[in-house]
């Protein structure tokens, strides 16, 4: 076990493996799954214009989070990781199932905290609100994105490529993270078998991170292990029926203003708020923080 | 929860994932002791003689190859240090682009010594994929007499050194080239 676990792989028929589950899932369970649950939306009378505007507008906030990813990934991962990697990181780490395994263990714990940042952190949420504001929840909300969303993961996978990992697969695994975040966005889906609800994120656990029930805020922050949730302080279980959508409703499907409100937000409560102190502060502390 | 045992656990996760990946390639790179007997062929002829009167007239198209920043920086000589029981010394390569593929030729040896010898020019690796980073290819071994086509592995460390493994039937060695 050991043995086959820590031989040495190629580095190509990973890239190729990260492939077929990271790039070609959208086209053989993302998409047929989405059109599944328009065919459901239909059955069920709820296949309402509104519900297509605000698929509409997930796509589009996509395209412009996919945009500002891509410029700055080139720049951070091209730079400053293989800087680091280079000069600053443990002995790096041979190419087996071992690392590979682990860097994604690790690259779903860096996305827990990063997630955790994005809702405690006021600036944080001003971009991370994006992805919460759809008062609907299915595929298409998975790609919902704030205007700084790739930030934050950039400042949270540096220390794993410190700990010795090769920056692409830390990126890879990043990927396979999101990928599966994905597939959590459905309603068609009850709960799972027990042990399952207990290891793994669900459905069911990231439909309770999306309600705007009280007791459901800031709770199931997982990616793929909901592990972390449980040792963390952060589980919630999916008991009362999910309200989704944000405290204070965005009622509209703009794309724009979809993709912006988070700042303009945050930016209307740094004008309301007096000193120069405070206005800082706004920033960093949680988003309902009010100076006092 | 406080803010402390937030922090103890997440770090004690971290070292326990980490910690396992560092002792297992630890323990791996261990286990692949350094018996190369690939010198073996360092004083005879190279049985691919026929081979590197070929590949010598296709050098010269070398200038002609569109050129690729982000991989042509391994263009050029790398030293390798040997210290099997046939051959204790250094031996340096010449690495070119032919074709859009990268091959390395013996250039010369020095022995422990610290005696030089230009060698003959013969084909050693063939990097079949480049990225820049992470390649693939043939390393032509000759072991009694005889060549083997072995597949390998280049790992850049950085620019000027890379680590090229192979696994052959449980014959496996690392090797490190570094730049001159
Ligand atoms: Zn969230
Ligand atoms: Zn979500």
């Amino acid at each position: 076990m050991i043995e086959f676990l820590s031989k040495k792989l190629n580095w190509f028929e990973v890239e190729y493996w990260f492939y077929i589950l990271n790039d070609l899932s959208l086209v053989y369970i993302i998409l047929p799954f989405f059109v599944l649950e328009l065919i459901r939306y239909a059955y069920l009378k709820r296949l309402t214009k509104n519900l297509i505007l605000d698929s509409i507008a997930n796509i589009i906030t996509f395209g412009a989070f996919f945009v500002i990813e891509i410029i700055l990934g080139l720049l951070a991962i091209t730079k400053v990781y293989f800087w680091v990697y280079n000069n600053l990181s443990l002995p790096h780490l041979e190419l087996n199932w071992i690392t590979i395994i682990t860097c994604v263990l690790l690259a779903d714990l860096a996305y827990y905290w990063e997630h955790r940042m994005m809702h405690r952190i006021g600036i944080g949420w001003a971009t991370h609100t994006v992805h919460h504001s759809s008062p609907h929840f299915n595929m298409s909300v998975a790609y919902r994105f704030g205007p700084l969303d790739a930030i934050l993961p950039i400042i949270f996978s540096l220390p794993i490529v410190l700990l010795g990992y090769d920056p692409i697969l830390v990126l890879l695994s990043e990927i396979f993270v999101q990928v599966f975040q994905t597939l959590l966005h459905t309603e068609i889906i009850g709960k799972l078998t027990k042990p399952v609800e207990y290891i793994f994120n669900t459905p069911s656990h990231h439909r309770v991170h999306h309600g705007s029930n009280k007791q459901y805020w800031d709770k199931n922050y997982a990616g793929i292990f909901i592990i972390w949730d449980r040792l963390l302080g952060t589980f919630e279980p999916e008991v009362e029926k999910v309200k989704y959508g944000i405290s204070e409703p965005l009622h509209s499907n703009n794309p724009i203003k979809v993709f912006f409100h988070g700042l303009t937000r945050l930016y209307d409560k740094i004008k309301k708020t007096s000193g120069f102190k405070n206005k800082i502060l706004v920033f960093v502390k949680p988003p309902g923080w009010e100076p006092k | 929860m406080k803010s402390s045992t937030l922090l103890f656990r997440s770090l004690a996760i971290l070292i326990l994932i980490a910690g396992s990946a560092h002792l297992v390639s630890y323990a791996s790179i261990n286990s692949e002791s350094p018996k190369s007997n690939r010198k073996e062929d360092t004083n005879n002829t190279p049985v691919s003689e026929t081979e590197n009167s070929k590949t010598s007239t296709t050098s010269e198209i070398e200038n002609k190859e569109s050129i690729n920043y982000s991989t042509d920086y391994i263009i050029g000589k790398w030293e390798v240090a040997y210290t099997s029981k046939d051959f204790k010394g250094v031996v340096i390569y010449n690495l070119k682009k032919e074709k859009g593929i990268f091959n390395a030729y013996t250039y010369q040896y020095e022995n422990e010594s610290g005696d030089i010898e230009q060698a003959k020019k013969s084909k050693v690796l063939i990097i079949e994929k480049f990225d820049g980073y992470k390649g693939a290819g043939k390393y032509l071994i000759d072991y009694e007499g005889k060549q083997y086509d072995v597949k390998c592995n280049i790992d850049m460390i950085n620019e000027n050194t890379f680590k090229l493994s192979y696994d052959y039937y449980g014959y496996s060695d690392v090797e490190t080239w570094k730049k001159l």
